[in-house]
């Protein structure tokens, strides 16, 4: 059954975004979904730069008030 | 008429300010320090710290040692410093005097002269009235002890 | 007001002090009692197992007794908790002793999990433990030449570790007069050199300076320790002589077996350090789950932060002030010089270039430590 998780990173520098999520992939299961909240404009690329060489799947980007929302899901 | 604007010189501007003295001064400082800081080595930096440390620990607890800190407001008092200082000189004159005197032969008779003694009756006296005020102060601690116990 | 601190680490004994010299008066009327359970005697100073590894300090002086930091009052024992009985705000313990209290302060720690990279504890080194340090100061000795590669695994302790590492690498391998027969090579798990943007922005230019090699979206998947090969989630390869792994973390175990947190991270408020559904339990140190930094420092500000509002609730019932994300690292850039990183939630300055004086700040707080954990700094 794949779940759908929250990985709140906004305002946090250290370790920042894309280490919270990649930790947070590391415990998901495959088929799960993950959304990512960054306040960080740099996600917008990091994330789907480190998606695509290991090989999940980007699922969508949005910007909802100064937050981006970012869903990606495990796919191995 | 007046001789001071006469022979007053022409007003000048005046000369800016001159820092080179200061400006010396800065950079002599900045080379003390910097020949400071050649000397020092991470060893040296760490013993200087760990001092530091110890003693500003050190320093805490000494200073929130309520005892302690009582006992230095006494020994401010000059009455309780005569009085230690009176006591500490009775003390090297007692142990002078003991150790020329010979060894006490025990017995009866020996207690019978020590009785007789000046000095014995002085302690005694001293004694008997240190034992009045010490044992009041200790039942009026008590008696505070158990009101505070039983008044919260 | 039974006042429990579980963990004797940074957090927990800064904080168990903090509160003992705040509420002294209650305490000694009877009103307040503050307890630790810890599972050691002893204290570590974690950030002196990198200096073990380059055989700048000796293991004995990474330890204190536990008790010696405590303020007298504290009643600390030797005990480790093995249950968490939040909602009738009690644990039990190893020895079966059971602690009720009215305010709960988890301050665990984090420990490493080598174990969940396969190969990694066979043929990985790292300075995580004090077994650990020791092995990789002697192999450093011992090393005549060839790659020496270092991994990041996540989550990790001590973010800026890995880049203080390299930086360490390359003046020891200089001081041993080898460093041209050396070839250091830093994997990162992201597309930058560093997590955060601005160690990322200083660091790079300083490894170009190093001849530090470095490749970047580099997860570790597993470690063939026969064949020294380290294969990467990304499908890329790497061959070592001599691997130093940041081993993968995990919260500790008691906080996973009570289903406190997932991966023993414990969801916490990030502003009040509360625990979330539990308003009497905060939760300091790398136990959280706070997107901070898990560092000392943050253990140390958000100790402070703890003691002082619960402190002002017992005393007058008033509502805390939040915790702003303060950290404050040292980063070593080589044996004798180092600048720091000290940002918040909201501000992330530039670092300024390294000097021998912050270098001498950081070797003078490696002894300040022990001032601060018992609260007089």
């Amino acid at each position: 059954m794949s779940e759908s998780k929250l990985v709140d990173a906004r305002n946090s520098f250290c370790p920042g975004p894309l280490m919270e999520l990649i930790a947070h992939m590391k415990r998901a299961s495959v088929g799960d979904t993950l959304e990512l909240l960054s306040t960080d404009q740099g996600s917008v690329e990091d994330v789907p730069a480190w998606i695509h060489k290991v090989g999940h799947e980007m699922v969508s980007t949005e910007k909802v008030g100064g937050v981006w929302h970012i869903k990606v899901r495990k796919a191995k | 008429m007046s001789n001071l604007t006469e022979n007053a010189p022409a007003a000048a501007s005046p000369a800016p300010p001159n820092y080179a003295q200061e400006l010396e001064q800065l950079a002599d400082l900045a080379l003390l320090v910097a020949s400071a800081r050649d000397a020092m080595s991470d060893e040296m930096v760490a013993r200087l710290a760990r001092s530091f440390s110890e003693g500003v620990a050190l320093l805490d607890r000494l200073t929130r040692n309520e005892g302690l800190m009582r006992l230095l407001q006494v020994l401010d008092r000059p009455e309780t410093q005569h009085l230690l200082l009176g006591f500490s000189k009775a003390l090297s004159q007692m142990s002078r005097e003991v150790a020329i005197a010979p060894p006490a032969r025990g017995g009866i008779a020996g207690i019978w002269q020590l009785v007789r003694e000046p000095g014995t009756q002085e302690a005694l006296r001293s004694l008997s009235v240190l034992g009045q005020y010490w044992s009041e102060s200790m039942r009026e601690l008590d008696r505070q002890a158990t009101q505070g116990r039983t008044s919260t | 007001m039974k006042i429990l601190v579980v963990g004797g680490g940074t957090g927990g004994t800064i904080v168990a002090n903090n509160l003992s010299r705040r509420l002294a008066r209650e305490i000694r009327a009877g009103k307040v009692v503050i307890t630790m359970l810890s599972a050691s005697e002893r204290h570590m100073y974690q950030p002196g197992l990198l200096y073990v590894a380059f055989g700048q300090m000796s293991p004995d002086e990474l330890y204190r007794d536990q008790a010696s930091l405590l303020e007298p009052s504290i009643a600390f024992h030797v005990d480790p908790v093995t249950n968490f009985d939040l909602d009738q705000n009690r644990v039990r313990t190893q020895s079966g002793s059971t602690h009720e209290y009215d305010i709960l302060v988890i301050a665990t720690g984090s420990r490493i999990v080598p174990e969940e990279i396969p190969g990694l504890a066979e043929g990985a080194e790292h300075f995580f433990t004090e077994e650990g340090a020791l092995r990789l100061h002697k192999r450093l000795m011992q090393f005549e030449g060839g790659t020496v590669a270092l991994t990041v695994s996540i989550p990790h302790k001590c973010p800026v570790a890995p880049v203080e590492a390299m930086f360490m690498l390359h003046d020891f391998f200089k001081a041993r007069g080898i460093r041209d027969k050396v070839r250091l090579r830093y994997h990162y798990p992201v597309n930058h050199v560093h997590a955060t943007a601005n160690v990322a922005r200083w660091a790079k230019p300083e490894f170009d300076e190093a001849g530090i090699e470095y490749e970047t979206l580099f997860n570790v998947k597993e470690i063939d320790p026969a064949r020294k090969v380290i294969h990467s989630e990304e499908g890329t390869e790497v061959s070592y002589d001599l691997l130093i792994a940041i081993p993968p973390h995990r919260g500790m175990e008691v906080i996973e077996q009570n289903k406190l947190g997932d991966g023993g991270w414990i969801p916490t408020d990030r502003y009040k350090l509360t625990m979330d559904g539990h308003d009497n339990v905060y939760v300091i140190g790398d136990a959280t789950n706070v997107p901070v930094s898990k560092t000392g420092s943050a253990a140390h500000y958000e100790a402070e932060l703890v003691a002082e509002n619960v402190a002002s609730f017992i005393k007058t019932g008033a509502p805390g002030r939040e915790y702003d994300g303060r950290v404050y690292c040292f980063i070593e850039a080589g044996f004798d010089r180092a600048t720091y990183n000290s940002f918040d939630y909201v501000n992330l300055p530039e670092l300024k270039r390294p000097t021998k004086s912050v270098h001498w700040f950081k070797v003078a707080y490696n002894q300040m430590y022990w001032t601060t954990v018992r609260g007089v700094l």
